[in-house]
């Protein structure tokens, strides 16, 4: 456009004279190819609109499912804190584990996983199965009891109840008023309605890039972990004698949790001999 | 000979190349524009199957309810005294945790979610047709996404069965399964005709024929055990 009306202001400019010799001369070189230029801009217009569109919907609908491209889609999510951790370190159901996470969500746990098919547990549950259950996939909200409560409650358990790998329960003296977990990962935050919830879930729910057993169950029946009266949570630290996050203490290597375990059997004491000093200081709730 | 040279020299040269060079880009920028609409609509339809496709909800959805069927199954299989309780518990754990395993790896290699997003319901997918029907599981008609499938257990269900023993926990084992099986029917119909690839269809189309058969199975099984069904969901 500019560069139109430019055109057409020189020959006006340098009189009447001139501006007559130069229609003759000058015309054939004067018809710009207007018609290819409206096309050019049409055609990239058009272009730039499909391309837009396309990228929208392709993301929109790939963004929060994991692939062997994409394998954490919560690298998107705004706070989510990771930690790499090492599956299938096991402990008995009388051992505790110094865990360096508060709510846990990795690391050594007891041989039975906490039953994760979409329940909700009214009471806080022991740390050491709810990780078990975050080792088979399942995605853990947990809540301060004294903070969420009413709608908001009734939210978070819209979202559990009858879903599977999903499990939700209070968690006393949680920093927070909500607190997600699934393995290596946990995103902490203070509304139920923050999209981030349903975000959390989609990246990491079964991501079989990002949890060591994919395909490991979450029925809890028969393998001594009763969900209608689970292991209560117990609020005081560890202490020493306690798991470490290494794995020292643990249980030897053995078959993956396929048998019953016997409740109290071959639990030695831990040999405490040769554990760090900083594990206590590991184990020891975090502040705030 | 003079007439074309006095044609050819009308365009000065720079301008003849600036239209070559826009019309090449034109020309590009059509073909990536199509090649993006392709690409676009396989993402939509073709293959693999969509997000919003019957495929993807069915395998979802069927996920869940066949989930819970292997929870009931597997605490029949655990408390029951009856063997043969036990064998059908065994049998109908067995295949559907199975099949929800089959249609995970099918999610996974389309590029979809394992289950279905959070919060979204239930069997919205099972709108092709636009007069479909189904229960919301509270008795309700609805066409819209639901959050509790058909035949599907309450939680206080489940719990109830494992609290079970002897006849009582038999005859709320098969209760329950039979009303689960009835209540997947529907969804198993529906992609065994809409689903676009034909090894959806046949899996849906087979338990559509195995759950009928293991449902006029229980059905006899609780009249044997002079229990009735629980209404039809």
């Amino acid at each position: 456009m500019a560069s139109g009306t430019k055109n057409k202001g020189k020959p006006k400019g340098k009189g009447g004279a001139k501006s007559g010799r130069g229609s003759s001369v000058s015309r054939p070189r004067r018809p710009k190819p207007w018609g290819t230029i409206g096309a050019v801009v049409l055609v990239v217009a058009l272009a730039a609109g499909v391309f837009t569109y396309a990228f929208m919907q392709i993301d929109e609908q790939e963004q929060w499912v994991a692939s062997e491209e994409n394998q954490d889609p919560s690298d998107d999510i705004e706070g989510v804190t990771k930690v790499e951790y090492d599956g299938a370190q096991h402990v008995s159901g009388d051992q505790r584990v110094a865990y360096d996470q508060s709510p846990p969500f990795g690391g050594p746990h007891d041989q039975v996983w906490a039953n994760c098919n979409g329940t909700v547990y009214d009471t806080a549950v022991r740390n050491e199965n709810m990780v078990h259950g975050l080792e088979h996939g399942s995605i853990w909200i947990a809540y301060n009891p004294d903070e969420v409560k009413g709608a908001a409650l009734d939210t978070l358990k819209a979202k559990v109840e009858g879903q599977p790998h999903m499990m939700m329960s209070p968690y006393p003296g949680l920093d927070r008023p909500i607190s997600l977990q699934s393995w290596g990962h946990q995103l902490k935050l203070d509304s139920a309605d923050d999209e981030r919830v349903d975000q959390f879930i989609r990246a990491l729910r079964q991501n079989q890039y990002q949890h060591p057993e994919p395909g490991g169950r979450c029925d809890s029946d028969g393998t001594g972990f009763d969900p209608l009266n689970p292991p209560p949570f117990v609020a005081e630290p560890p202490g020493e004698g306690a798991v470490q996050m290494d794995g020292t203490g643990a249980i030897e290597a053995t078959d993956e949790g396929m048998t019953p375990p016997a409740p109290t059997g071959a639990s030695e004491p831990p040999a405490t001999d040769g554990s760090q000093p900083t594990g206590a200081s590991t184990g020891a709730p975090p502040s705030q | 000979m003079t007439q074309r040279e006095q044609e050819d020299a009308r365009p000065s040269r720079s301008s003849r190349v600036v239209v070559i060079v826009a019309a090449m880009v034109a020309v590009l920028l059509v073909g990536a524009a199509g090649g993006m609409l392709l690409t676009l609509s396989q993402v939509d339809s073709a293959t693999p199957p969509g997000p919003e496709s019957v495929d993807v909800g069915f395998a979802q959805d069927m996920r869940v309810h066949h989930l819970q069927a292997v929870t009931m199954a597997g605490i029949a299989r655990d408390n029951s005294d009856d063997g043969v309780i036990r064998g059908l518990a065994f049998d109908i754990e067995s295949t559907q945790l199975a099949q929800a395993g089959q249609m995970s790896g099918w999610l996974t290699v389309w590029g979809r979610s394992t289950l279905p997003p959070p919060g979204a319901g239930h069997m919205g997918w099972m709108s092709e047709g636009g007069t479909h029907m189904h229960s919301d599981g509270s008795g309700g008609e609805t066409t819209e996404a639901v959050q509790r499938m058909p035949g599907m257990a309450t939680t206080e269900e489940l719990n109830a069965l494992r609290e079970a023993t002897g006849r009582k926990l038999d005859v709320m084992f098969l209760q329950l399964m039979l009303r689960h099986h009835q209540g997947g029917l529907e969804m198993a119909a529906y992609g065994a005709v809409h689903a676009s690839t034909g090894y959806v269809r046949n899996l849906a189309k087979k338990i559509v024929e195995s759950q009928q058969a293991e449902a006029d199975l229980m059905a006899a099984y609780l009249a044997r055990r002079g229990a009735e069904p629980l209404p039809v969901p």
